[in-house]
């Protein structure tokens, strides 16, 4: 790699900064409104404090998009440093705000720098592993088409699945799409959904459903398996598995699990604030490339 | 000869006595049930499908029809009206009879001719016939016929002189079946079959009509000729077997009114044709309109038999390989394994040459062939249908509990029958208000499975059938659901899941039983069926549900109660099974169930 290319992200990547092995990276901090009050993460404000949050306090929280003056900042702090930067931010069907500030900015500044933006059509860990891709991406490639076509692959190959303890979060934040079927069920379940790369809409899709946390660990291992021999693969590229706590036996047991599956790249990810926000209490995701 | 309709009067009043005389001992009928609930309702579907058959019969009446199409249409209607296994298969062994003495031939030799084709329409149209059953009684009735025939004329007689034998022979049937010599009791379906016989002998008065009217079997050939026909180039019209057939339909008997106006069109067109040649009636809309008739109900099967089978082999490691070798002869191909015994499910017009050719690899244990066409009826039908919808699943269920579960669970569409199965002909009904193109359907009672199968053999839409028997398959089916499968996969899916949940019933009994180890059931005691077996029992409820936990727990952590009507107003059981059984999860449904106080699974 002869270029200079910076990466932006939000903090919505399930990953911990020292998980991702490239040092020019810029980390935008989603606002997260809990009870109209705003904040971003930091060692005070965590998934866990959220989450004790729900439980204690049975709190109200959102988050919104990237706030467009901090994109410009970072922008206009690095133009000159670099010769491209790469913007990978969450499912444009998720948040259209961010997907159009993203673009607002790419077009303010091409006549500056290049920037090219890379809708991941995924959240959390899922945002985390295409970002994990086209660095990988980038390590071999210096020209700016054959970055966005190999991106695109990563995007198109990504898969994330969530298990949701209750769907009334991510029903709360406005981005349940196809998977508010799975809502209002009289017996108490247990919904998996995903977001699947090779699903242009980009919105959660209904995957299965069970009883158990073990039920649908096993069913997101079947998921898991039925996507590969799909796609003619007998190995995952890399795995990126977020857990939000208060459920560690089901966690604990999707691990196990999902070790099964032969995988290159086998990574136990972060929690973050806002992923919480999204998925409340006892929930986990697995993010896989193949 | 009778006028005809002092004849169908009179025909009408001797079966509303044989049903009356069903009617007195349905009781009796119902109460001879494996299981000590009183769940027991062969005597109720017996008397509805000849009530309901009765019901629909005015129609019929102020036609001149014969005695033996009388009573072919009566078994139509008993088809048609049939309730639960005993209704249908008793449908079906009329059904059998009626088409032999539709030609009013009431011999004796033709009477044992209709009685073995009855007994063949029954054995041929049940799944897994078994020894023991009514099924049983109706081989025996013919064989005894057969051989007293020999020395007496009249058939009366020889039916009465039956009879005593049959008594004995359902005296045999708890040792022909272990699960009626465990509850003590003889089969229902036979008893029930018995019954009809005694008023058929009280009744019995035959007369002879002869045949004046037109065989379904005619119609339906009439549709494939007349087209065959209109596609030739007339030349040798007065060879034409339409030229013999067409003056012979009288059309005034032809209950479909779409094939009617058919056939006046082409009795027109032929006669322009032989007149002067112009032909001022549009033969391809004749054409066409033969083409709507017979692909209106279901264009979309290719292939005629729903055939399933399993295979154990020694030869075969592989789902592919069973996939190369039968891949050819169909589509919605499905291939389950488990060790070394393969389930397959494939649509075929070659039945048995998917047989054949399986058969070389291995030993066929299962073997099962529907007939998804079932041309010779719906031809018959002057019904068409606007789908609206690609697919829907179905579910028939009792219990309005578990019809509000399933809906939430995302079946598409439920039909709750509350306490008495459905009738053929509620079912058709239910299926075709759906309008969908393909139905995946699946009922609560494995009981409904023989009325629903011929129920969508009647429907205008392809309905696949899941052939479960409990409402917790249900529950399992649609936790394992993909919307966004197509329906092979679908089916795969269910397949695959319908045993997931283990599951048992507890009741009252209604009478002293056994469990399964010897064990005193009293009479008003409660008890808990597993697998079809009664394995506790106490007099006290919470304890039983205790008991049974305790033996039937394994891996699973998730233990539900679905409450029944039974159980409807007792106490809430969770906080005591949780203080007995803290390590596990437990939750309480209303399920609705009329005999069951309640459900338990374990998952």
């Amino acid at each position: 790699m002869d270029k200079k290319i910076l990466i932006i992200t939000g903090d919505m990547i399930g990953l911990s900064k020292e998980q991702i092995d490239y040092p020019d990276i810029e980390i935008l901090k989603f606002p997260v409104i809990v009870n109209d009050k705003e904040y971003r993460e930091s060692n005070e404000y965590t998934a866990q404090w959220l989450n004790e949050k729900y439980l204690k306090e049975k709190v109200v929280a959102k988050s919104s998009s990237i706030v467009k003056g901090e994109l410009i900042e970072i922008v206009e702090k690095n133009k000159d440093k670099y010769d491209l930067i790469i913007h990978v931010f969450m499912s444009s069907v998720m948040s259209a705000a961010t997907f159009a500030i993203a673009k607002n900015v790419m077009e303010m500044y091409e006549n500056t720098i290049p920037i090219i933006n890379i809708d991941s059509r995924q959240v959390m860990a899922g945002i985390g592993n295409v970002l994990l891709g086209v660095i990988d991406v980038i390590k071999k490639n210096d020209n700016m088409d054959d970055i966005v076509k190999l991106s695109q692959e990563v995007v198109q190959n990504t898969f994330s699945y969530y298990v949701m303890a209750d769907l009334n979060y991510l029903y709360r934040g406005g981005r349940i799409g196809k998977a508010k079927a799975l809502m209002g069920s009289v017996l108490h379940i247990i919904p998996i959904i995903g977001l699947m790369g090779d699903d242009e809409e980009g919105q959660f899709v209904p995957l299965g459903k069970g009883r158990t946390f073990k039920q649908v660990n096993s069913q997101i291992i079947d998921l898991i398996k039925a996507k590969m021999a799909e796609k003619q693969v007998t190995s995952i590229k890399s795995l990126n598995i977020v857990g939000f706590g208060d459920n560690n036996d089901a966690f604990f047991d999707f691990e196990e699990k999902l070790k099964t599956i032969p995988c290159d790249d086998f990574i136990l990810g972060k929690a973050d604030l806002v992923g919480a926000v999204h998925c409340g209490p006892k929930s986990y995701t697995v993010a896989i490339t193949i | 000869m009778m006028q005809t309709e002092n004849r169908t009067a009179v025909i009408r009043e001797r079966i509303e006595n044989i049903y009356k005389y069903l009617h007195r001992h349905k009781e009796y009928i119902n109460r001879l049930n494996v299981f000590p609930v009183p769940d027991g309702d062969t005597g109720l579907n017996m008397t509805l499908t000849l009530q309901g058959a009765l019901a629909n019969m005015h129609n019929y009446e102020e036609e001149s029809i014969s005695t033996g199409e009388y009573l072919k249409n009566f078994a139509e209607q008993m088809l048609l009206n049939s309730r639960g296994c005993s209704g249908v298969i008793l449908s079906l062994y009329c059904q059998g009879i009626s088409q032999v003495i539709e030609n009013n031939d009431f011999s004796k030799d033709n009477i044992f001719r209709a009685l073995e084709n009855g007994y063949k329409n029954a054995y041929e149209g049940t799944e897994n016939p078994k020894e023991g059953t009514m099924l049983t009684l109706m081989r025996e009735f013919k064989e005894k016929y057969g051989e007293i025939m020999k020395e007496d004329d009249d058939p009366s007689i020889i039916i009465k002189k039956c009879i005593p034998y049959l008594k004995e022979v359902l005296k045999k049937t708890p040792d022909m079946l272990p699960v009626l010599k465990q509850a003590g009791v003889v089969d229902s379906g036979g008893a029930g079959f018995l019954i009809i016989l005694q008023g058929i002998n009280r009744e019995l008065n035959f007369n002879g009509s002869s045949l004046n009217s037109l065989p379904v079997s005619i119609i339906i050939n009439i549709n494939k000729n007349i087209k065959k026909f209109l596609n030739g180039n007339f030349a040798n019209f007065n060879k034409n077997s339409i030229a013999d057939l067409l003056p012979s339909i009288d059309v005034e008997k032809l209950h479909n009114l779409r094939l009617r106006n058919i056939i006046e069109d082409v009795k027109h067109f032929i006669n322009n044709l032989q007149s002067n040649g112009s032909r001022l009636l549009n033969k391809k809309a004749i054409i066409n309109d033969l083409e709507d008739m017979k692909n209106s109900w279901n264009p979309e099967i290719k292939f005629k038999y729903c055939t399933e089978f399993v295979l154990e082999t020694d030869k075969i490691s592989s789902k592919e390989q069973i996939k190369k070798i039968i891949d050819g002869y169909g589509d919605s191909l499905i291939i389950l394994s488990s060790g070394d015994k393969y389930k397959v499910h494939i649509h075929t017009n070659k039945p048995e040459s998917v047989f054949k050719d399986v058969s070389k690899y291995g030993e066929l244990i299962f073997t099962k062939v529907d007939d998804m066409k079932k041309q010779h009826r719906n031809l018959i039908s002057d019904d068409t249908i606007d789908y609206e919808r690609e697919k829907s699943v179905f579910c028939i269920v009792s219990g309005k509990g578990f019809a509000e579960i399933l809906k939430k669970l995302g079946t598409d569409d439920v039909f709750c029958y509350g306490k008495n199965k459905p009738s053929v002909e509620r079912i058709v009904k239910e299926l075709n208000r759906l309008r969908t193109k393909n139905i995946i359907v699946a009922a609560d009672d494995k009981d409904i499975l023989m009325a629903l199968k011929y129920a969508a053999s009647l429907s205008k839409s392809n309905v696949n059938i899941v052939e479960s028997n409990n409402v917790i398959s249900l529950i399992s089916m649609m936790m394992n659901i993909s919307k966004e499968l197509d329906i092979t996969n679908t089916l795969e899916s269910i397949m695959n899941s319908l045993d997931d949940i283990r599951f048992c019933g507890i009741a009252r009994a209604v009478r002293d039983a056994v469990t399964e180890d010897g064990k005193k059931v009293n009479k008003n005691d409660f008890f808990t069926v597993y697998n079809g077996k009664i394995i506790l029992s106490d007099k006290n409820i919470e304890t039983l549900i205790i008991n049974t936990i305790k033996k039937l727990i394994k891996e699973e952590s998730l233990i539900s109660l679905y409450k029944g009507i039974p159980a409807r107003k007792e106490e809430n059981l969770i906080p005591k099974l949780k203080k007995t059984f803290p390590d596990f999860e437990f939750e309480e449904y209303y399920g609705g169930q009329y005999q069951y106080n309640y459900y338990i699974t374990f998952e």
